[in-house]
């Protein structure tokens, strides 16, 4: 019996995704073992005719990373999906858009006048910004289309699967495989981490006293930390909250409060939303004034509520743009 | 199952149907998915239009109402009712305001058509959402709690404690009776306070419905009207009530002496002690502050001494939990303290007194046995009577006390009596004589000698020193001669007839009407029992007109002084209406229905992140933390109180919040601030609100307003 068929593909994303494959360390040895690894563009040399030969449905399952910016990403995620059983959302900007997803604060000619014109690094005397077609010598240059937004991989294809972070940890990828190879999954449309935000596991919880006021926001470098204490309790802003856990707290370890990679929980739409109408409810202020002080003692609101999430949202960016 | 949707539009008289174009609406509205039947009719509040509705719920099968028409204010109730008639679940309507929000607001006809169909179509994005809800109910709790066990408390304990009613009255202080009780005579009768006052504390004292708690003080508040949970700390006297009678031996061995603040600090008690002479319950009380046993842990002296051996120093503080349905507030006043205002030499010069320090001396159980005397032991020659010390100033306290005329009035009639040949100046800017008897008892003094009215332009110049043992007040004053003061029938002082002089006068003694003002321990309270206070620090009733005893919070009522200055008449009037509005209200064998929209806690989601801790107005949720799983029994509420259920409480899980649907009002506070929407408030989801939203945004009204979501969905 031939076994089981996995492909895995990246679209916008740093490759930090790609990074916790390879971290599976012995473990991918397992996996490599037990299934068929037919597309990886990262590591191995298939095309995407290799793909298009399959039959529809021949791929078990199929784990993209990164969000959907260009053409031929949105390409690649239709047609993976069509020779996928399942498909599986890996990482922060395939689920949520993810820090790329931040780029839907601008417009796309902004983006493009910023990142081939304006950058003190690019000299473009001429000004000119890439297009679809470009005539060169007589010969013509294809580049893939670039989208007006950043779009999350359900805002695609139908994705069955989410294996959220940034990046995803090993072990939760070691388990949606093992899960996949013995038909163990949750009902469809399931995030493959834990239920519950990351409070509940939190090695810092008990120090958390039971009503958490807010005085004025901190950052790390503003204060003398301490490193046992819950950080909200700290007045610095931690996500672990509204952020579902699962994440094995890798950045409370390095003392580093949460931003939300893991998404939000459940029953949660919009995550920066949601942290923003808790962080509001516990700031410890009547005075109109004051409150004002306290809220603008957040540098970056958007980009902060927002770190992984922007192109989930409901709004999905900045008005205009999206 | 799809749901099968009726859509009712009410034309409300003229009201809606010339506003908006209901043809239109109704077009509309049978075009939404889900909507099986849509009905306009003249009046839908009306019993043929109640009817209608009833019957076409039943006729075509409907899971769901939407009822356009007004405010849900107005008539959500109503229509609640409708469908509980046809045997559909009452929260499964959806009202939708188009009177006040379209036809009455909006002049453009086409505009209130496209808003009423554009927020039609969001109640049936919403209401498909909706889900049956049931509202539990609750036995109230009859008894009552009184906090204040002075003539106010008093009052309203002795006017709620009936058959199968008890009241719990809870006073901080080792006696009942309050202010009154230090005081010799009452105005306007001028008859012995004790006198007055002694066969009502009596009858409390002997009241079987009446529990009394001396010494003791609330710590919180739970709950609501009908079921009040209180933690009361009762404090230990370290004296047995049942066998102390108050014979007095063992104060007399006693050996630390403290100032005894019951006599205003003017002399000394003992650390064991019973108040003042005649103080109810004539029961020892120790000090534990000030005994020797407790400091020193050496003297032994009172127990030793007592011959019904009820001395136990080994009585601990007690935590006690009231359940009841109402509470009273009668928690009294303070008195300004004139150290504020340096000018009257009060603290300074000797023989300046407090009304209350004078109150004291003129009591046959006072530190001077009711004699009125100097420090150096006679009796004074001149004595002056300043009014308005800390009242109707903006300095200290801009309103006027009320009551200070009538007891300087009640002291120059005392004084009078026992010391015919001393004469007596009263200091004034204005009399406050309101009511039917103040006047006569003004005018009483007007035929007496060696009483003097000195009306001075402002209170606020006169100026008070010491010279030769005497105290000197400087002051300019407006008198008009004796013959036209005042007297019945000839009022109408006219300024600037009248010259001012500027004079100066010795007095042997003063006393000083001190403004009353709002308890010290006012703002606790407040905290503790979640009332506003006005910006004096009285609690704040009502309404000023027609809720005087009343506060905002629902079953918490107010009395006497707590609530602004007044008489003892006035106190007493407050006390009894107080009780009255619980007596009329907390009826037995009613029921009390419970928010059917609550808050509840999905324990597969809440991560123990406390957010919401503390939020809760109603204090509704508490936290299990693994150190005490077991939440104390004050915090839980009303274990077993429903009917067939464990009582709404959740099992105690650890590091989870729980919250006591009970208390729960379903205000959505802690909906709102729940980070991983683990807290849903029922009948406000977040899938409800979010159809609602689109089904608003999805039409033409809000496109053309350019209020659309972008990329929604």
């Amino acid at each position: 019996m031939s076994k089981p068929k996995i492909a895995l593909y990246w679209c916008a994303s740093c490759g930090g995704c790609e990074e916790s494959v390879v971290d599976l360390a012995e473990d991918i040895l397992q996996v490599a073992e037990a299934v068929d690894i037919v597309f990886w563009p990262v590591a191995l040399d298939f095309k995407y005719e290799d793909i298009e030969k399959m039959a529809d449905g021949e791929i078990t399952a199929t784990l993209i990373n990164g969000a959907i910016r260009l053409d031929n990403q949105e390409h690649a995620a239709k047609l993976l999906r069509k020779k996928s059983r399942l498909i599986i959302a890996h990482g922060s900007c395939a689920h949520l858009g993810g820090v790329v997803g931040l780029a839907n604060f601008y417009e796309r000619r902004d983006i493009l006048n910023r990142a081939y014109k304006e950058v003190p690094t690019v000299k473009n005397p001429q000004g000119i910004l890439p297009e679809i077609k470009t005539k060169e010598s007589g010969r013509e240059l294809n580049l893939s289309g670039f989208h007006k937004t950043v779009k999350t991989l359900d805002q695609v294809i139908e994705v069955d699967y989410y294996l959220p972070g940034c990046p995803p940890t090993p072990e939760l990828i070691k388990n949606a495989i093992l899960a996949i190879l013995n038909d163990e999954l949750p009902p469809k449309g399931s995030v493959l981490a834990e239920k519950k935000a990351l409070c509940n596991t939190c090695s810092r919880r008990e120090s958390k006293p039971d009503k958490v006021r807010i005085k004025e926001f901190k950052r790390l470098y503003e204060i003398q930390w301490d490193a046992t204490r819950c950080f909200l309790d700290q007045g610095i802003i931690c996500f672990g909250p509204a952020t579902r856990g699962g994440c094995e707290e890798r950045c409370i370890k390095a003392n580093m409060p949460c931003r939300g990679c893991f998404g939000p929980t459940d029953n949660v739409r919009d995550q920066g939303a949601k942290f923003l109408s808790a962080l509001a409810s516990i700031i410890d202020s009547k005075d109109e004034k004051e409150l004002e002080k306290i809220a603008d003692s957040i540098p970056d609101p958007a980009g902060l509520f927002y770190r992984y999430s922007l192109a989930s949202s409901i709004l999905r960016g900045k008005i205009g743009t999206v | 199952m799809a749901e099968r949707i009726g859509v009712f539009v009410c034309e409300c008289g003229p009201n809606i149907k010339e506003a908006i174009d209901l043809d239109t609406v109704v077009t509309f509205a049978q075009g939404l998915k889900n909507v099986v039947m849509v009905k306009s009719f003249n009046l839908l509040c009306s019993e043929a239009g109640k009817k209608l509705i009833e019957e076409n719920i039943t006729k075509n099968n409907l899971t769901r109402v939407v009822i356009a028409a007004c405010s849900p204010r107005e008539h959500e109730h109503t229509f609640k009712k409708v469908l509980s008639n046809a045997g559909l679940n009452p929260y499964l309507l959806q009202l939708v305001n188009i009177r006040e929000q379209c036809a009455w607001v909006i002049k453009n006809k086409t505009l209130a058509t496209e808003k009423a169909k554009a927020m039609i179509q969001a109640a049936v994005e919403r209401v498909i959402h909706h889900e049956p809800l049931e509202s539990k109910d609750l036995e109230c709790q009859m008894d009552a709690l009184v906090v204040g066990a002075g003539i106010a408390g008093i009052s309203a304990a002795l006017t709620l404690a009936q058959k199968n009613r008890k009241v719990y009255l809870v006073e901080k202080s080792p006696v009942i009776g309050g202010k009154v009780a230090l005081y010799e005579k009452v105005f306007p009768t001028l008859e012995c306070a004790s006198c007055v006052l002694d066969p009502v504390l009596d009858k409390v004292l002997h009241n079987e419905q009446i529990e009394l708690l001396t010494l003791s003080e609330i710590q919180e508040v739970l709950g609501f009207f009908g079921n009040f949970i209180v933690k009361v700390k009762k404090n230990a006297r370290c004296v047995d009530t049942k066998t102390c009678i108050g014979c007095g031996a063992c104060f007399e061995v006693c050996p630390a002496k403290v100032k005894n603040e019951y006599n205003e600090g003017l002399d000394e008690r003992r650390a064991i002690y019973i108040p003042y002479a005649g103080a109810l319950p004539n029961v020892a009380v120790i000090d534990r502050e000030h005994c020797l046993h407790f400091q020193t842990e050496g003297c032994n002296a009172c127990q030793n001494t007592c011959p019904f051996s009820s001395i136990n120093y080994e009585e601990n503080d007690e935590v006690q939990e009231l359940r009841v349905g109402a509470i009273v507030l009668a928690t009294g006043f303070d008195v300004f303290d004139p150290k504020r205002a340096p000018r009257y030499g009060y603290g300074k010069i000797d023989n300046v007194y407090t009304s209350l320090e004078f109150e004291r001396l003129l009591n046959s159980n006072g530190p001077t046995g009711g004699k009125i005397l100097l420090k150096n032991g006679q009796p004074p020659k001149k004595i002056a009577l300043i009014h308005c010390v800390g009242s109707r100033t903006r300095e200290y306290n801009e309103y006027c006390s009320g009551i200070c005329c009538m007891y300087s009035l009640k002291f120059a009639h005392m004084v009078n009596e026992q010391l015919p040949d001393s004469s007596i100046s009263e200091f004034y800017s204005d009399f406050c004589l309101p009511g039917k008897e103040s006047q006569g008892f003004f005018n009483n003094l007007l035929d007496k000698n060696g009483i003097e009215f000195v009306r001075v332009k402002d209170l606020d110049s006169i100026k008070f020193s010491e010279k030769k043992g005497k105290i000197l007040i400087q002051y300019k004053t407006i008198n008009p001669p004796s013959s036209t003061l005042l007297k019945g029938g000839k009022r109408g002082l006219q300024d600037k007839n009248i010259p001012e002089t500027l004079k100066s006068d010795p007095f042997d003694m003063v006393v000083l009407s001190v403004a009353i003002e709002a308890a010290k321990d006012a703002q606790d309270l407040a905290r503790i029992f979640d009332i506003p206070q006005g910006k004096d620090g009285f609690f704040t009733e009502e309404h000023t007109e027609l809720s005087p005893a009343s506060t905002i919070k629902e079953g918490i009522f107010i009395a006497g002084c707590a609530q602004g200055p007044k008489d003892v008449q006035s106190t007493v009037t407050q006390g009894q209406a107080a009780a009255g509005n619980i007596l009329s209200r907390l009826i037995h064998g009613e029921k009390l229905v419970l928010e059917a929209i609550t808050a509840t806690v999905d324990e597969d989601l809440c991560s123990g992140c406390k957010i919401c801790i503390g939020l809760c107005p109603y204090k509704a949720i508490t936290y299990n933390s693994p150190e005490s799983p077991h939440t104390p029994l004050w915090k839980r509420g009303a274990e077993g109180d429903f009917e067939g259920d464990k009582g709404g409480f959740s099992d105690k899980k650890e590091n989870l919040a729980t919250i006591n649907e009970v208390l729960c009002r379903g205000c959505g506070i802690c909906a709102a601030a729940c980070p991983s929407g683990a807290i849903k408030a029922k009948h406000f989801t977040d899938k409800q609100i979010f159809a609602e939203i689109e089904g608003l945004l999805n039409t033409n009204y809000a496109k053309t307003s350019k209020m659309s979501l972008r990329g929604t969905g």
